[in-house]
């Protein structure tokens, strides 16, 4: 597997976008276990302290569980909730500058529906 | 590595090598603790296989140095079963056969594992029957990180162990490593000159030079301490004020390296990445062979 990480930002916090992408696109659903810390560690081929951190962070924010013994499983709600933070987090962080950005290039609000309408089509 | 540590791992105090007139190591101190995975980088003649060599009580040193709280020096025989080592150099004898090799180290090693070193290999392409020289460069250092990932050794040293071979090899080398071997009461010491590979499996870095240490510091103290901002022409003076360890142009913008600098002030001149290793590395090491 060939990963390539930005280095604006923590992997670690790469990471659990990642999952957090995987949680609301359905590929991992609640309930689910997280594949164990060595298997990622493997896999990606990053030290094992950067993806239990990832963990950690989405243990924090309670959208997974540790089971004593077991490992991570997707919580309950784990997707409305993060439906709700996600869409929270880009209207106030990344619409602003996203809007800018429009505004910056003249692009109309129909003009972007029509963009939108005709990649549907596609 | 912080130095309150109860039990590091290695213990360094003021170690020093010299082979006549050069010294190879000139007084290092360093500590490293369990569950860490240390890179050891530095240009070739730097001192890396001096330093492995001292911890694993293959060469004589002045200083001091523990290793497992042993003594390498007097103690080399209760400290070799705790430690494992696998350098580029081939070992293994030629005219061994896979089973043959299997067999010797579970005689010899208190530690070793035949169900797990089997496991292994049944991953492999390599059959109990062939011979050491049967074996392509990858097979050889398949064969040897398979007997080495079935002793439960506490310490792993790791002499360019990926050298010369193709990308899958390197690949598949330090998956195994990762899923099948790293714990937290495992520590691992490796020296490469391909950082790029083991840039995101280490979780501390020591840069060596001329015999001297000159970088010591865990991942996410590097990540904190170390920034590069890409500058526009107007803005490269004011860069050059703040005093970066390194500039490199790329498509007429500065790229400049800044150890320490203010973030703030930085995000003023352009975006902050994190550098590379390699780029670390290059700005660290700047004039060594001038």
């Amino acid at each position: 597997m060939s990963t390539v990480w930005n280095d604006s930002t923590p992997i670690y916090r790469q990471l659990r976008d990642r999952v957090v992408a995987m949680i609301l696109d359905g590929v991992i659903k609640q309930g689910d276990p997280l594949p164990s810390v060595r298997q990622v560690a493997g896999d990606f081929q990053i030290n094992p302290i950067t993806v239990s951190k990832a963990y950690q962070e989405l243990v924090d924010e309670n959208l997974v569980e540790k089971r004593r013994g077991l490992g991570m499983y997707v919580s309950d709600g784990a997707r409305d909730a993060l439906l709700k933070s996600e869409r929270e987090r880009f209207l106030s962080e990344e619409w602003p500058a996203l809007h800018a950005r429009l505004a910056r290039l003249g692009l109309s609000l129909e003009q972007l529906i029509e963009a939108a309408k005709s990649g549907e089509k596609k | 590595m912080s130095t309150t540590a109860m039990n590091p791992i290695v213990r360094a105090r003021n170690l020093s090598k010299q082979y006549g007139a050069t010294k190879a190591l000139d007084a290092v101190n360093f500590e490293i603790e369990a569950g860490r995975i240390v890179g050891l980088i530095g240009p070739n003649g730097a001192g890396k296989t001096t330093a492995l060599k001292a911890i694993l009580g293959l060469t004589d040193f002045d200083g001091e140095l523990s290793v497992l709280g042993f003594d390498p020096r007097t103690q080399r025989a209760q400290l070799m079963e705790q430690v494992c080592f696998i350098a580029d150099v081939a070992v293994l004898p030629r005219w061994i056969r896979v089973s043959e090799a299997v067999e010797f180290v579970a005689g010899v090693h208190p530690r070793f594992s035949r169900e797990k070193c089997n496991a292994f290999l049944a991953h492999t392409k390599i059959a109990p029957g062939m011979r050491v020289r049967e074996l392509s460069k990858g097979m050889i250092v398949q064969l040897h990180l398979a007997l080495v990932m079935a002793i439960d050794a506490k310490l792993l040293v790791l002499d360019e162990p990926t050298l010369g071979l193709d990308i899958l090899y390197r690949k598949s080398f330090y998956e195994s490593l990762l899923s099948d071997y790293f714990d937290e009461s495992k520590t691992i010491i490796v020296t490469t000159h391909q950082v790029e590979e083991v840039e995101h499996i280490l979780t501390d870095l020591m840069f060596i030079r001329d015999g001297k240490i000159v970088l010591d510091a865990t991942m996410d103290q590097v990540a904190e301490r170390y920034a590069e901002v890409m500058v526009n022409p107007d803005k490269a003076d004011a860069a050059r004020a703040l005093k970066p360890l390194n500039e490199r142009q790329i498509f007429g913008k500065s790229i400049f390296l800044f150890d320490g600098a203010d973030r703030s002030q930085l995000s003023q001149l352009g975006e902050l990445h994190k550098p590379s290793i390699a780029d670390l590395f290059v700005a660290t090491m700047k004039g060594t062979y001038a």
